[in-house]
């Protein structure tokens, strides 16, 4: 369950993450906050682009915690061996898998 | 194509078999006919007879002229191998399989609708012909990757003709030729000497102390005597026949060639096992069925828009193209290489554990199983000869006969057991190998037959040194087992220098060693034999026989000084000393006992009701006494004739209903009807098949198949490889199987454990369901896909979804996530749970459709259109103002069109808020896929009963996020896919719909937990 949490949790962070950038364009340019009919795209483009990264990057992270002894349960570490396999084929992080196995 | 379908070859996730029905029917009576009994009469003819057949002289063989005809007749002594199929046909079924057809269909509806519309239009849209790009793609990719998967085509005729000889030693007019086994015709006088591989079947003519190895035919390890007698009916067990391929290991043949090439046992054998067919395999006959079910769905609902389009009024042309959008909507792009990454991982993950699955549908098959149809040596027994009990000091011992000498031990004090373990060491011609000193004593190679082989392993374990034993003592005569005096005796030093006298020893089979005893020594002393120790005899020998064991006697004297002095010259053939009056020991016996953990993985099969028949070249008594053992015949549990024998009435009186196991000798099955067959195979949980041929094996498998089961085949031996090939999965030995059963196979345990055969089980059965979970979670998506179209159709409003969208989810997002069930851990003990029915458990059910389309699909679909709705307003369409709106919409020279507050739009405008649209729309899909993938991690268990122990799973829900947030907003998506950045706030529009998916299904779930067998698990347990 811990990892549920955590799973929302991290969401929560990022969307958080991914409104700053918008909030601060909103109350720098003060000519667009005047201007209801212009939408400041380029902060959204790359707020919503460092969300997809730090996403991704939690995601690869959660996969390769297997072997740290941090917050997760214990009890996932026997079907950790499979996972690391899948990382392989999924995703092209292959080359940490193998030697987080070893 | 007949034989050329022999090779076991099988496309990952579908099954190409559709030229089986075109089969010549000829080949199909030839293959019957190899399936019936060798119909060998040679070995009952008497010499002349056999000579006369085949036009041949006993002295001079055949005349070379004669050769050379029988050759042209007969062809060349070789296997003729199978046509091969080409590579490129392989690589096209693979194409073009079950699955991909429905990928190839959609395709080409697109290229077709994109030519409609290319030919009507000025501007076609491009949707069409981008997703029939992508559709060919996807199917010639996912094709590539199983193609490569299994490119190792089965080469069964080649491991065959590793077997086959290349020399061969044949008499022709009289004199001697060394000649290529090619050339051997029938009627060939043939001489085969210790070390070679016999060229062809032979009729033996004269003999001296031949021996062959039938252990490829007949599954016996123990070489066999070769006589010009004719010993039993049956010609795989007659004395006079030796068989193609088998191995002379000693002594001297000669014999007539009766059969040659194809004709010959082991050529009937492998034309056997290369040209049977092998049926579908469950998981592609579940995914046909799976097939129907989309195809049936996706004509109806197109059918239905076609005419509701016509009536709505749209043109013809029109209302094809929405007819082929429809239909192409419907399939699951995904899928194909959704479920053939999950096969594959799971063939990895049993490859891990011991299991090397040849052919990836194979994967699941295990899990499907109902019988399993084992062999016995080599898979259940451990393929050696080990002492198992002793009787002497008027007592049975037991020997340890565990691999790893955990066992118990006996009495080793006794004065007896040394006399007895002297004797055994002494009178005994096996002895080790050089320099094995630092191996354990049971893995050290014997030069030796394998009943003496175990007597001294057994001896060098208990009393250790059996090589110094026997120079202490060393040998001065001998005379050699024979068939006819049935001992064996030697002549030795004694080990105390001043003893002066010889220790005459002897082993043999009981009853002849006890005719030459007078006296038996009990706990040391020596006792005259009298009647009670005969009885106590006799009861210890039937015991012991009973079990199965093969039993020897021994005895041994000492040679009295004044009669036979040192020096004395001891004649074996013209025998000048005492071999009667001898002092009885004790019994040893013999049996290639269980493996460990074999008894335990027959009871887990049982309990995951799993029939386990055991079927074995072996003797009934032996067959009976190992089933016994590993608990194939469970205990209290009787044959007929155990029945007849506790209520002392004949056999015929006992009504076979009361009997749950049976033993079947070969011979019997040979009589048996079909219906008989049937019959037997129904009413009886625990089966044994004794002295079976290679043909009764693949008819017991037959026969299992008929009355519905799936049948796994165990074994290592060539005389297994038909059955392995014709059963649903066969299964080889993988260190001490045969090249040609590997072939056969589609299994390989590495480990040689019969034990690995229920992980196979439980894998397999594992990724069935999990298989059910992805296509449920792939599926679901399906409809907020095809809606947007229909409402385009009916209500005409701006697309809300378009096909680059589509395309992004399935091949995108969705792929992840699917993948990442097959790593769900099982949500109870599916060991305990009884095989599926292939005729009612079927993969994809109407009742998955119907939760997958459904229900959780119509929410999805909601919240995709409140998305759609929300973005809509936000510009200034409001939901009254969109509908009918599409012709304007999509008008190019409209540029003009007012939205509900006035303002007036240009087309790209529009088509920019459309495409935004589209993002929103595929975002929202992630989100609800989110409550989906969670939702599809149980059948019936809460989410919260399962936990979120996968991480796969969790990787999954955060790439899909990333993945869709990196579409929506990397600059450069708009020109590339048409996809716009998303404000913030959109993306929330689908979490409530999120939400209801997964209370809802929780909802489901717990009344199907409460209520079972209710309506709702007879509705939505999929």
């Amino acid at each position: 369950m811990e990892t549920a949490l955590l799973f929302l949790f991290s969401f929560l962070v990022s969307v958080a993450a991914l409104s700053e950038p918008n909030g601060q364009a909103d109350q720098d340019g003060k000519e667009k906050k005047m201007d209801p009919f212009v939408y400041d795209y380029e902060s959204l483009r790359i707020g919503g682009l460092a969300f997809a990264v730090v996403v991704f990057i939690l995601g690869v992270l959660l996969i390769l915690s297997r072997r740290c002894s941090c917050s997760f349960n214990q009890k996932a570490k026997a079907p950790g061996d499979e996972e690391a396999q899948a990382v392989n084929l999924i995703a092209s992080k292959a080359e940490e898998a193998p030697k987080a196995e070893t | 194509m007949g034989y050329g379908r022999s090779d076991s070859y099988r496309v990952a996730t579908t099954q190409e078999n559709k030229d089986v029905k075109e089969k010549p029917k000829a080949k199909g009576a030839d293959l019957e006919e190899l399936k019936k009994e060798v119909p060998l009469t040679e070995h009952k003819m008497s010499i002349e007879e056999v000579c006369q057949k085949h036009n041949t002289d006993i002295v001079q063989g055949l005349t070379n002229a004669k050769a050379a005809e029988f050759l042209i007749r007969d062809g060349p002594n070789a296997l003729t191998p199978p046509p091969t199929t080409p590579e490129w046909v392989k690589f096209c079924r693979q194409l073009f399989g079950g699955f991909s057809v429905l990928l190839w269909i959609g395709a080409i509806l697109c290229f077709l609708a994109y030519a409609i519309q290319a030919a009507t239009e000025d501007e076609p849209a491009g949707d069409n012909l981008y997703l029939g790009i992508v559709l060919s793609a996807v199917v010639i990719i996912t094709g590539c990757f199983s193609y490569f998967q299994e490119a190792k085509s089965s080469k069964i005729m080649e491991s065959f003709k590793n077997m086959v000889p290349q020399q061969a030693l044949v008499i022709r007019e009289g004199e001697k030729l060394q000649i290529n086994a090619e050339e051997v015709v029938a009627g060939d006088l043939v001489e085969v000497k210790g070390g070679d591989r016999i060229p062809a079947d032979l009729r033996v003519v004269s003999a001296h102390g031949c021996k062959v190895d039938n252990s490829s035919l007949t599954g016996e390890s123990e070489p066999q005597n070769r006589s010009p007698e004719c010993t039993n009916d049956n010609p795989l067990e007659t004395r006079n026949i030796a068989f193609f391929s088998t191995n002379c290991v000693e002594g001297t043949a000669r014999g007539i060639v009766i059969s040659t090439g194809d004709r010959t046992t082991m050529g009937r054998i492998a034309t056997l096992a290369s040209g049977l067919d092998t049926g579908k395999t469950p998981i592609a006959k579940e995914i046909e069925h799976f097939i129907h079910i989309i195809t049936g769905v996706a004509v109806f609902l197109g059918i239905s828009f076609f005419i509701l389009s016509i009536v709505l009024g749209y043109s013809w042309l029109e209302a094809v193209i929405f007819l082929i959008g429809i239909i192409v909507a419907n399939v699951p792009e995904g899928l194909l290489a959704t479920v053939t990454v999950c096969l594959t991982l799971t063939a990895k993950r049993m490859a891990k554990k011991n299991c090397l699955v040849k052919n990836l549908e194979a994967v699941e098959t295990l899990g499907s199983t109902s019988t399993i149809c084992s062999d016995k040596t080599g898979t259940l027994t451990q393929n050696r000869m080990t002492v198992a009990h002793m009787w002497f000091d008027n007592q049975i011992h037991e020997a340890d006969t565990t691999e790893d000498q955990s066992g118990a031990s006996f009495d080793k004090s006794s004065e007896t057991w040394v006399a007895l373990a002297r004797v055994a060491a002494l009178c005994n011609r096996a002895s080790f190998k050089a320099n094995q000193e630092s191996l354990p004593i049971l893995k050290r190679d014997v030069a030796g037959d394998a009943s003496e082989s175990a007597l001294l392993k057994c001896i060098e374990l208990s009393c250790g040194g059996v090589k110094a034993m026997r120079e202490k003592n060393k040998k001065v005569a001998e005379i050699p087992f024979n068939s006819t005096n049935k001992y064996q005796l030697s002549v030795h030093e004694t080990e105390d220098e001043n003893d002066n006298r010889y220790l005459l020893v002897m082993k043999g089979a009981p009853e002849r060693i006890l005719d030459r005893s007078t006296t038996i020594m009990v706990q040391g002393k020596e006792q005259p034999m009298d009647e009670e120790l005969k009885e106590a005899f006799q009861n210890a020998y039937l015991e012991l026989g009973g079990l199965g064991e093969r039993v020897l006697g021994f005895c041994h004297a000492l040679l009295p000084e004044d009669q036979f002095p040192k020096g004395f010259a001891f004649d074996c053939d013209d025998v000048n000393f005492p071999t009667e009056n001898l002092c009885f020991l004790g019994l040893m016996s013999m049996i290639d006992p269980p493996r460990a953990a074999v008894p335990d993985a027959v009871g887990k099969c049982r309990s995951a009701g799993i029939k386990v028949i055991m079927v074995t070249g072996d003797h009934p008594i032996t067959a009976k006494a190992i089933a016994k053992g590993v608990g194939i015949i469970s205990e209290g549990n009787e044959t007929v004739e155990d029945i007849a024998a506790r209520l002392n009435i004949p056999v015929s009186q006992v009504n076979p209903r009361d009997a749950k196991a049976c033993v079947i000798h070969g011979s019997d099955l040979k009589d048996l009807s079909q219906d008989q067959m049937d019959d037997l195979l129904k009413n009886h949980t625990e089966i044994v098949f004794a002295r079976t041929s290679p043909q009764q094996k693949l008819i017991i498998v037959e026969g299992c198949q008929r009355l519905g089961a799936i049948v796994a085949v165990t074994g290592d031996g060539v005389n297994d490889s038909p059955a392995l090939k014709k059963a649903d999965i066969g299964v080889a030995m993988g260190i001490s199987g045969s090249d040609v059963s590997k072939q056969a196979a589609d299994m390989i345990l590495l480990d040689d454990n019969f034990a690995s055969i229920v992980t196979g089980v439980e894998e397999g059965r594992l990724i069935f369901d999990n298989l059910k979970k992805s296509i449920a979670y792939t599926l679901t998506s399906n409809i907020p896909e095809i809606t947007p179209f229909l409402f385009f159709i009916i209500v005409n409003i701006p697309l809300p979804l378009g096909t680059i969208t589509i395309l992004c989810i399935d091949l995108g997002t969705d792929m992840v996530p699917a993948i990442s069930l097959a790593y769900e851990i099982a949500e109870s003990d599916i060991m305990k749970r009884q095989p599926r029915n292939p005729a009612r458990d079927k993969l994809v059910n109407e009742r998955l459709i119907s939760i997958a389309y459904g229900q959780i699909g119509m929410i999805q679909a909601l919240g995709g259109f409140f998305a759609y709705f929300v973005i809509m307003a936000e510009n200034g369409f409001l939901p009254s103002r969109l509908v009918g709106i599409r012709l304007y919409w999509d008008d190019r020279s409209n540029n003009d069109l007012e939205d509900s507050y006035g303002q007036q739009w240009t087309y790209e405008q529009r088509k920019i808020v459309e495409f935004t649209c589209h993002t929103a729309f595929f975002v929202s899909i992630v989100v609800v896929q989110w409550a989906d993938v969670i939702v599809c991690k149980t059948r019936r268990n809460s989410v919260f009963q399962q936990g979120m122990r996968n991480k796969i799973l969790i990787f999954g829900l955060f790439e899909e996020t990333a993945l869709a947030a990196f579409l929506s907003y990397c600059p450069g998506m708009d020109v590339a896919l048409r996809m716009y950045p998303l404000k913030p706030s959109w993306w929330f529009c689908a979490f409530p719909y999120s939400f209801l998916i997964f209370v809802y299904d929780e909802i489901r779930k717990l009344i199907l937990r409460r209520h079972p067998g209710g309506w709702v698990e007879k509705e939505t347990y999929y």
